[in-house]
């Protein structure tokens, strides 16, 4: 770790001492120290949104979600199993298994934590856990097209006034971060259907390969007709190098 | 061609494209305007904002929830999910006299369900449901903080006590 000594937190995880930089994520401090945490909602490249629960620890004896829990002082105290953390973790699987009872995920994390769906919670089983990955992803990735909308049970991810969502590029994001498969889509060879919109698809002016929407190209600031794919892309960018007039002699310098 | 293209972005960006559209829908634009006019621009202003407009509308029009993702430079989906989060919210016409019913635990146990089904008699609707003429809304609460009049209804938020399925009737 190269921060500053003042910038560094320190105290026990599971009874080890650790420390880490200030405001580090208790989740990322347990890992990175080798201690696992169970998480669904969260993803490495996605900022922490605390939706599923299943990241739980005791934090000074407290129930805490560690993937949103900065450890900002000294003295910090975290258990990471303990009864009383099963015991919450086995509630929260119960709830998502109302929504996604095949989910394979779950059904290791069920067994682990021995529950089982709750009969009264069935009729909700959508496979979506709302754990808002593919919202954060969407986000991320330029766009804003579905947020989790509605509250309680009605709550889902949706499109602004449940339609097909104007700002969406097509770029299935939200569908490659989806914990479940919850987000559906169609592709053939040249087009992709998702959140109830049609897109055509674009091939790579020299190799053919499908490279994207066109929509997904215009935001990524390529030519939505004629944009490379990234491997002839890499290759014709080599060899614009390789033909640079510098590149013909190494230089000294 | 490309004049035609030309024209054609010209009717659909012009003003004179977007005064037709209002003059053809009878949604008050002006209202919506007079009510964002106030607004500032940062995003914590957007609750006030959609709890004025639920108040002069009875609802949240799509056009007032399209118009404040504009003005907080916000997206729309964003702004659908607070507007679809709070039940203070609607997103169709609430009607012009709201009753709510109290169904919280002391209205509950002192006969709020019978007051329920009265009014929902009378008005022959179901809670959370709006008469076709729009002049009736009814709904339902979880305690409103009134227990001791209990059981307890609102019109149009002002709080009405000790009700009976009979004395409903005065709430109409
Ligand atoms: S669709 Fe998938 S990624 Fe999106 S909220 Fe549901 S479970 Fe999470
Ligand atoms: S991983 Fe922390 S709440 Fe989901
Ligand atoms: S329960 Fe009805 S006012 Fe409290």
């Amino acid at each position: 770790m190269s921060a500053p000594i003042e910038t560094m937190v320190s105290g026990t995880i599971n009874g080890r001492t650790v420390a880490v930089a200030k405001d580090t994520p208790l989740l990322q401090a347990a890992r990175d120290n080798g201690v696992g945490i169970p998480t669904l909602c969260h993803h490495p490249a996605l900022p922490p949104d605390g939706n599923c629960r299943l990241c739980l620890v005791e934090v000074g004896g407290k129930l805490a979600a560690s993937c949103l829990y900065p450890l900002r002082e000294d003295g910090f105290s975290v258990v990471t199993e303990s009864g009383k953390i099963a015991g919450a973790r086995a509630f929260v699987v119960k709830l998502l298994l109302s929504r996604a009872p095949e989910d394979e995920c779950l059904l290791r994390l069920a067994a682990l934590y021995q529950t089982a769906p709750d009969p009264r919670l069935a009729g909700d089983e959508d496979g979506c856990l709302r754990c808002g990955r593919c919202v954060r992803a969407c986000h991320a990735a330029g766009s804003d097209a579905v947020a989790l909308v509605g509250r309680g049970r009605s709550r889902k991810v949706a499109g602004a006034f449940l339609e097909p969502p104007a700002d969406c590029a097509g770029c299935l994001a939200c569908a490659r971060v989806c914990p479940t498969g919850a987000v559906k889509f169609r592709e053939t060879k040249n087009s992709r259907s998702i959140w109830g919109k049609e897109f055509s698809l674009a091939p790579c002016p020299v190799c053919g390969r499908t490279v994207g929407t066109p929509e997904e190209l215009a935001r990524a600031g390529l030519d939505p007709g004629g944009a490379l794919c990234p491997e002839c892309r890499r290759r014709a960018m080599a060899g614009a190098l390789l033909a640079l007039p510098e590149n013909a002699a190494p230089k000294r310098g | 061609m490309s004049r035609l293209i030309h024209f054609c972005h010209f009717l659909v960006n012009s003003d004179y494209f977007v005064g037709n559209i209002r003059a053809m829908s009878q949604f008050d634009f002006q209202t919506l305007e007079d009510l964002l006019a106030g607004t500032p621009t940062e995003p914590r202003h957007l609750l006030p904002f959609l709890q004025r407009t639920q108040e002069k509308f009875r609802h949240l029009p799509r056009e007032a929830l399209l118009a404040a993702a504009a003005h907080f430079s916000l997206p729309a989906s964003r702004v659908f999910a607070v507007a679809s989060f709070y039940k203070a919210f609607s997103l169709v016409p609430k009607g012009e006299r709201l009753i709510a019913v109290c169904q919280g635990t002391a209205c509950h146990l002192r006969g709020g369900p019978q007051v329920a089904a009265s009014l929902e008699k009378r008005l022959g609707l179901k809670i959370g449901q709006t008469s076709a003429d729009g002049r009736y809304g009814l709904e339902s609460v979880n305690c409103l903080g009134a227990c001791a009049l209990a059981p307890v209804a609102t019109v149009d938020g002002a709080v009405r006590g000790h009700l009976t399925p009979g004395r409903a009737a005065e709430l109409l």
